[in-house]
């Protein structure tokens, strides 16, 4: 029993890897920080998952208690200093040709957001994943229309720091 | 928001960049250890429950003799029997705490929950110190009360002559005191460090996320 609980855990875990995979780079800054919390909500998906009965979907479940994890369980350690290192992810993509500006923008939007502070950085996740209000609200525990304005006025700061 | 929208776009699509992980790799995670804040507050709760209980293991033998000698044996008695019951509501609260404490709660009720247990602790810390102050008290009353037969045993026990008795009893409460004062402050000062580490960036992610409500 505990063996099949394993395996389908670890299989949709694999499937589903690359939510976790977003959120430790949004939340880290070097790829042993990244490592570490990818670890942490392994540990805590794992331990929660018994409790998951397939109420929602897989991926709609691990987005809650990665999150809770990233924000409230896990301890930084210390040697998460802050490096640029790790934004060498590049924004270019194969398909689509975008001029430097272009890059430069979404570059610079991108550490934006990940200067902002834990929680307003977990609204504007959600909102890269494309989840309604609804859902963003449901994560973080606050009320629909108190998510939109909050993210409405995320927004207005994210565009004053990059049209200062 | 051009930028935001753009990156949006962008978000889905940048995915094939992310580190892959094999089913192995994963396994091999399940069977580490977790280092989150719960584990660590639930972990030194436990320790403070075993340093206060230490303590009073500690106390040295001539300081049991005294106590017995003096007639404070009964009483001491009591109090222990009191302590440990409180403990053991506490120990029953931690551990109820730390169980109600599952990640699949919303984030604000996930943080609602590590405070509560937070607060348990700190009613403990609380007790504590407030139960040893009272302690030194009345010990303390009782010696003031009955400073003959606190002369006679200390200079007995520990072979103290050539003193006076008013000397040597104002020397005692003096040391009594102090030794209260460090205690208690050595206590709070471990208390703020650890906690006040602990729970810190916790601390600050709640309250914004409460302004979020305002």
């Amino acid at each position: 029993m505990n063996k099949e609980l394993e395996h389908s855990f670890v299989t949709q875990l694999e499937e589903n890897q690359n939510i976790v995979h977003k959120i430790c780079r949004l939340y880290t800054n070097d790829s042993d920080a990244h490592n570490d919390l990818f670890q942490e909500i392994t540990i805590q998906l794992w331990r929660a998952y018994p409790k998951f009965r397939g109420e929602s979907k897989f991926s709609t479940w691990m987005y809650r208690v990665a999150l809770n994890t990233a924000i409230t369980l896990y301890r930084k350690s210390k040697r998460s200093i802050k490096t640029q290192d790790y934004e060498g992810v590049s924004f270019r993509i194969s398909s689509e040709p975008y001029d430097d500006t272009t890059e430069q923008q979404l570059k610079l939007m991108y550490s934006a957001v990940k200067d902002l502070n834990d929680i307003d950085k977990a609204l504007v996740f959600l909102y890269l994943e494309d989840k309604n209000y609804k859902e963003i609200s449901e994560t973080l525990g606050i009320t629909e229309v108190n998510a939109r304005v909050k993210m409405n006025r995320i927004k207005e700061k994210l565009r004053t720091i990059i049209n200062p | 928001m051009d930028e935001l929208e753009l990156l949006k776009k962008q978000w889905q699509s940048r995915e094939q960049e992310l580190p892959k992980l094999t089913y192995d790799d994963i396994y091999k995670m399940l069977l580490k250890k977790s280092s989150s804040i719960v584990k660590w507050i639930f972990l030194i709760s436990i320790a403070e429950i075993l340093f206060w209980t230490m303590l009073s293991f500690m106390v040295p033998e001539s300081s049991t003799k005294f106590s017995d000698d003096i007639g404070l044996h009964n009483i001491l008695v009591g109090v222990n029997v009191l302590n440990y019951s409180v403990f053991g509501f506490f120990i029953i609260l931690f551990y109820r705490n730390y169980r109600k404490i599952s990640t699949t709660d919303t984030i604000k009720e996930l943080m609602q929950n590590i405070l509560r247990t937070r607060k348990t602790v700190k009613y403990f810390v609380i007790y504590n110190v407030t139960a040893s102050i009272l302690l030194i008290i009345g010990i303390n009353f009782y010696y003031y009360f009955n400073q003959d037969m606190v002369f006679q045993f200390m200079t007995q026990d520990y072979g103290i002559t050539n003193i006076s008795q008013h000397r040597f009893m104002k020397m005692f409460f003096v040391i009594q005191v102090l030794f209260g004062i460090v205690m208690i402050g050595f206590v709070l000062l471990f208390y703020r460090l650890v906690y006040g580490i602990l729970l810190k960036r916790l601390h600050k992610n709640y309250n914004e996320l409460k302004k979020i409500e305002v």
